[in-house]
């Protein structure tokens, strides 16, 4: 039982009027007690996603599944998830107590008991005392935990947050990010997060779906998504990358910027072309003669923990690079790089395909070393 | 600085040139010489003749009695008027709807007096108490609409979801949400709607019938049969309740505000 699938949507659609679809044929499972997190830019879906696990929309085709049982027709009053909603929704005639009991009021308890997981609920978000506070007396952060306490008092088996902490400042927010991990740990129930923030993304989820344009990308654990994107798109939205053009020769074997490089990627055609990446921070600063790739600095900016240089190679193509070194604008200088820093994608692979592959040539190498 | 004293004359201007009339009917109907010039001597006489004359309490009572039942009702069909508009999805149909409402505010009672007394001629409803509330309710009805709307326009859209996200059904939603929030704006429909049907005369003249009548009916008809210093005194209370009206609303309106502005500072 604790290993079925909490959520589960198969070849879910969704599609407004004439419009292309908003989200398109996804299927994916979400697992018990594990933390999601829904990643890509606005319209992208993800939010779609969330309201249709809520049942606050319905999907135009395809099925939803929660605790195995199909949901489409159950409405949303019905469902054992809860939400916090991005502007968190809070009643303003309420205060908060009556703002986290009423869930637990429409449900007919006892007085005394919704006193109890009321003080319960907010205790767990660290509000104690403030139970008689109006909302409108609150702070953007307290606010967001009488939110959460609305949500976990119903204690619901997912619980859906849909990119909360966007109208926090900075500090509030990486604060937020520390408790809702702790939270969701605390709970142990699924958290499903929705965010555009990559940084966010990476600190908090056990598994990250990275969506565009209606359709999963990618999904996987932060590291796997940092370190092996599968294309361009997620390349580019998680973190900052150098994106090149390039061949690869034969297995462990890439060309690219006019030179051949040892690689640990494989099961390519031989001569196919592909697309590399190499984040900025895994290229190193060295004397030109000791880099493998000669680059003059165009342009440097400080970014507080580095500096972000700006260089071209002959071929004129850009290379960023992220370094606590300091150079001089119009600097020769070389650039070194392990073969694990290469990333070599197949263009327009999809998910199941670049799995299949990672999976063969991996056990390929595992045969070849034995 | 000359320019602030330029507005500040100005404004004592204008309210001046507004309320001198009235303060010049209620000086004279302390007047016991009888007449709108000269004033002779002060006295009650009027208010006395006023309060004696049975009739006239009963019209006054009638009056009443019309304004609060037809804004008590009008507010209840205007509140659901306005959810029901706000309910529709597609937006050619809200603004339909919308201008259908507006127009009636905006329509001249006389039109929508004479096309009353017509209707209840064709339709056979005897003219007068009902006849009356009929229309007061009708005339009301687009007005609270129009007061309570803007409050739901204003409400997220997302205090919905998390209701029922929550748990609550239709009913629950329409109960501990949607009402709580829109009360300022139903106090204000209601309040505006209790003055129009106070103070309204045209419709009423021509839907009224033998025997029946409201208290600017029968001003009118008064001023018509000769000056009498009675009016003066019977404006003047109209004017001094109208008064109270006013700052029983100013009241409840920046009590309520007082809650509305704190949840404009929300975001």
């Amino acid at each position: 039982m604790s290993n079925q699938a909490i959520i589960r949507f198969e070849k879910v659609t969704k599609q407004y009027d004439e419009d292309p679809p908003v989200l398109n044929d996804v299927s994916f499972e979400m697992e018990r007690g594990r933390f999601y997190t829904l990643l890509g830019p606005s319209g992208c879906g993800k939010t779609t996603i969330l309201r249709l696990i809520a049942g606050l929309i319905e999907p135009t085709s395809g099925k939803i599944y929660i605790d195995g049982k199909l949901v489409n027709d159950v409405p949303a009053n019905k469902r054992q998830v809860n939400t916090v909603f991005q502007d968190y929704a809070l009643f303003p005639h309420l205060n908060v107590f009556e703002n986290v009991a009423f869930g637990l009021r429409i449900k007919k308890l006892k007085k005394e008991e919704i006193k109890q997981k009321v003080r319960e609920a907010l205790r767990f978000v660290n509000l104690e005392g403030y139970e008689n506070r109006e909302i409108k007396e609150m702070s953007g952060g307290q606010r967001q935990r009488v939110a959460i306490a609305r949500a976990i008092v119903n204690e619901p088996e997912v619980l859906l947050l849909d990119e909360p902490l966007s109208a926090l400042d900075l500090k509030l927010r990486t604060e937020m990010q520390y408790e809702l991990r702790e939270l969701q740990q605390r709970l142990g129930i699924t958290f499903v997060f929705v965010t555009h923030d990559q940084e966010e993304a990476l600190a908090m989820s056990d598994e990250i779906f990275v969506l565009n344009n209606g359709v999963i990308q990618q999904r996987g654990t932060p590291t796997d998504i940092y370190d092996e994107p599968i294309n361009r798109f997620v390349a580019n939205f998680i973190g900052e990358s150098n994106i090149l053009k390039g061949r690869m020769i034969q297995d462990y074997l890439v060309e690219f910027a006019g030179k051949q490089f040892t690689c640990v990627d494989g099961g390519f055609n031989p001569n196919e072309t592909v697309e590399i990446v190499i984040r900025p921070e895994d290229l190193e600063i060295t004397p030109p003669e000791k880099g493998k790739i000669q680059v003059k600095v165009d342009s440097q900016l400080f970014r507080g923990v580095h500096y972000e240089i700006c260089c071209y190679d002959q071929q004129g193509t850009e290379w960023i690079i992220h370094t606590t070194k300091k150079v001089n604008v119009g600097d020769d200088i070389g650039l070194y790089f392990e073969p694990e820093a290469i990333h070599v994608m197949r263009i327009g692979e999809t998910e199941e395909e670049f799995d299949a592959r990672l999976e063969a040539y991996h056990e390929q190498g595992v045969a070849n070393e034995g | 600085m000359k320019k602030m004293k330029l507005s500040t004359i100005y404004l004592f201007i204008v309210f001046v040139i507004l309320y001198a009339p009235i303060f010049y009917l209620m000086f004279f109907s302390f007047n016991s010489g009888g007449k709108m010039y000269h004033f002779e001597q002060f006295t009650l006489d009027w208010y006395r003749e006023l309060f004696h004359d049975t009739r006239l309490l009963i019209i006054v009572l009638n009056t009443v009695i019309i304004a609060l039942l037809s804004s008590v009702i009008s507010t209840i069909l205007g509140v659901f008027g306005a959810i029901a508009i706000w309910y529709v999805r597609k937006n050619y149909q809200k603004s339909l709807l919308l201008s259908f409402n507006n127009v009636l505010i905006v329509s001249p009672d006389v039109i929508i007096g004479a096309s009353f007394l017509i209707m209840f001629t064709v339709v056979g409803i005897k003219l007068g108490f009902t006849s009356v509330l009929l229309s007061h309710i009708a005339f009301s009805v687009p007005i609270v609409v129009i007061m309570v709307l803007p409050k739901l326009q204003e409400m997220s859209s997302s205090l919905i979801d998390a209701a029922q996200d929550l748990g609550a059904g239709r009913r629950e939603i329409l109960t501990k949400v949607i009402l709580p929030y829109i009360t300022p704006g139903i106090f204000a429909g209601f309040f505006m709607a209790l003055t129009y049907s106070l103070d309204d005369f045209a419709v009423t003249f021509f839907v009224t019938g033998n025997g029946f009548s409201t208290l600017s009916v029968e001003i009118y008809s008064l001023a018509r049969r000769g000056i009498s210093l009675n009016i003066n005194a019977l404006s003047t209370l109209l004017f001094l309740f109208t008064i109270i009206l006013v700052i029983g609303y100013y009241f409840i309106v920046t009590k309520r505000n007082g809650r509305a502005v704190g949840l404009g500072a929300r975001k």
